[in-house]
């Protein structure tokens, strides 16, 4: 779970597990398995640190 | 200026007047008497009352106002609507969809407007669409509504000729004691039923379908803006934009659209 924030400055947690893949166009978008796309703020390498973290955040923890 | 609905009316008047005055031999005796106060008031006045009973006034107004719509249409230009989204697209792509918030301020077209700005604060492209969809449904809607007025007209003045008719006729058959004075007592019977009917199929009904026709452009635009600004926000190339959009078109609009898009 990543915290992202939509272009209107809301916050809202996706499950990274479902991403499928992200594109820029040049606004960052993410493209769910579910086929919904979400357009967040951040950027491609922003996500990917973000979600590295989380990884090895839970991963850790054994 | 929509020339059809000018030379409709003016050629239309000129056939019924000529006709009378051809079948009469150019006897305007004869002709004006065709003008009768109380037929007039039958057919018009029995119309327009029907209509205040039918529908609330400032229904009726509205749809009155139109008349003027079938004159001078809104212009609509499809190829204009499909410039201005590949526009924004271009502008989408270099620098990203909150750029589209200061463009979409200087467009005129509301609508547009509306989509851009929802895009822009974010919202979820399925929420996008049920609102822009849902827009255009109320406005379809209203359309329909003041077409509705028209179109009761249409069926109400052929329906008044004829209860002036029978009013007529009962008049008539009521002293049947002098015969030379039958063949015209009849003649004005017919006169009302004659209104009713040119109110109902030289006005009403026409006026309602050229209404029906420009609804039915003006959604096809804002149908072709929908799809744009959906694009836009799932971020394809403008290219890809353009190429959809023009399926949206007849193929003789289609070729003129190629000098614009700028391509990146």
């Amino acid at each position: 779970m990543i915290t992202v924030t939509k272009l209107n400055d809301k916050e809202v947690i996706i499950n990274s597990d479902f991403i499928e893949l992200i594109e820029s166009n040049p606004d960052t978008m993410i493209t769910m398995t579910t086929a919904r796309k979400i357009i967040v703020k951040e950027t491609i390498e922003e996500l990917i640190e973000k979600i590295t973290t989380y990884k090895k955040i839970i991963n850790s923890k054994l | 200026m929509e020339l059809g609905s000018i030379i409709g009316f003016l050629s239309g008047t000129f056939f019924i007047v000529f006709s009378l005055l051809l079948s009469a031999s150019f006897n305007i005796a004869k002709v004006a008497k065709i003008i009768d106060p109380p037929s007039v008031m039958i057919t018009i006045g029995g119309s327009i009352a029907a209509v205040l009973i039918a529908y609330p006034i400032p229904r009726i107004l509205n749809a009155l106002k139109t008349i003027g719509k079938i004159f001078k249409p809104p212009i609509i230009d499809p190829k204009e609507s499909i410039n201005k989204i590949i526009t924004l697209a271009n502008l989408a792509r270099k620098e990203g969809l909150l750029a589209l918030e200061e463009a979409a301020q200087s467009m005129d077209d509301e609508f547009l407007k509306k989509g851009i700005m929802l895009i822009v604060d974010g919202t979820d492209p399925e929420l996008v669409r049920n609102i822009l969809e849902t827009e255009m449904s109320y406005i379809e809607g209203r359309h329909g509504d003041v077409r509705g007025v028209w179109d009761f007209i249409g069926s109400i003045a052929p329906a008044f000729g004829m209860v002036g008719t029978l009013i007529g006729l009962i008049m008539m058959l009521q002293d049947m004691s002098d015969p030379d004075a039958l063949g015209p007592q009849m003649a004005i019977a017919m006169i009302t039923t004659f209104y009713g009917s040119v109110i109902a199929n030289f006005i009403a009904i026409p006026v309602s379908n050229k209404l029906k026709v420009f609804s039915g452009d003006e959604m096809l635009i804002k149908e072709v803006l929908i799809e744009g600004m959906l694009s836009i926000q799932a971020g394809e190339n403008p290219r890809i934009i353009e190429e959809k959009l023009k399926a949206f078109l007849s193929p003789a609009l289609r070729n003129l659209e190629s000098g614009n898009v700028d391509d990146k």
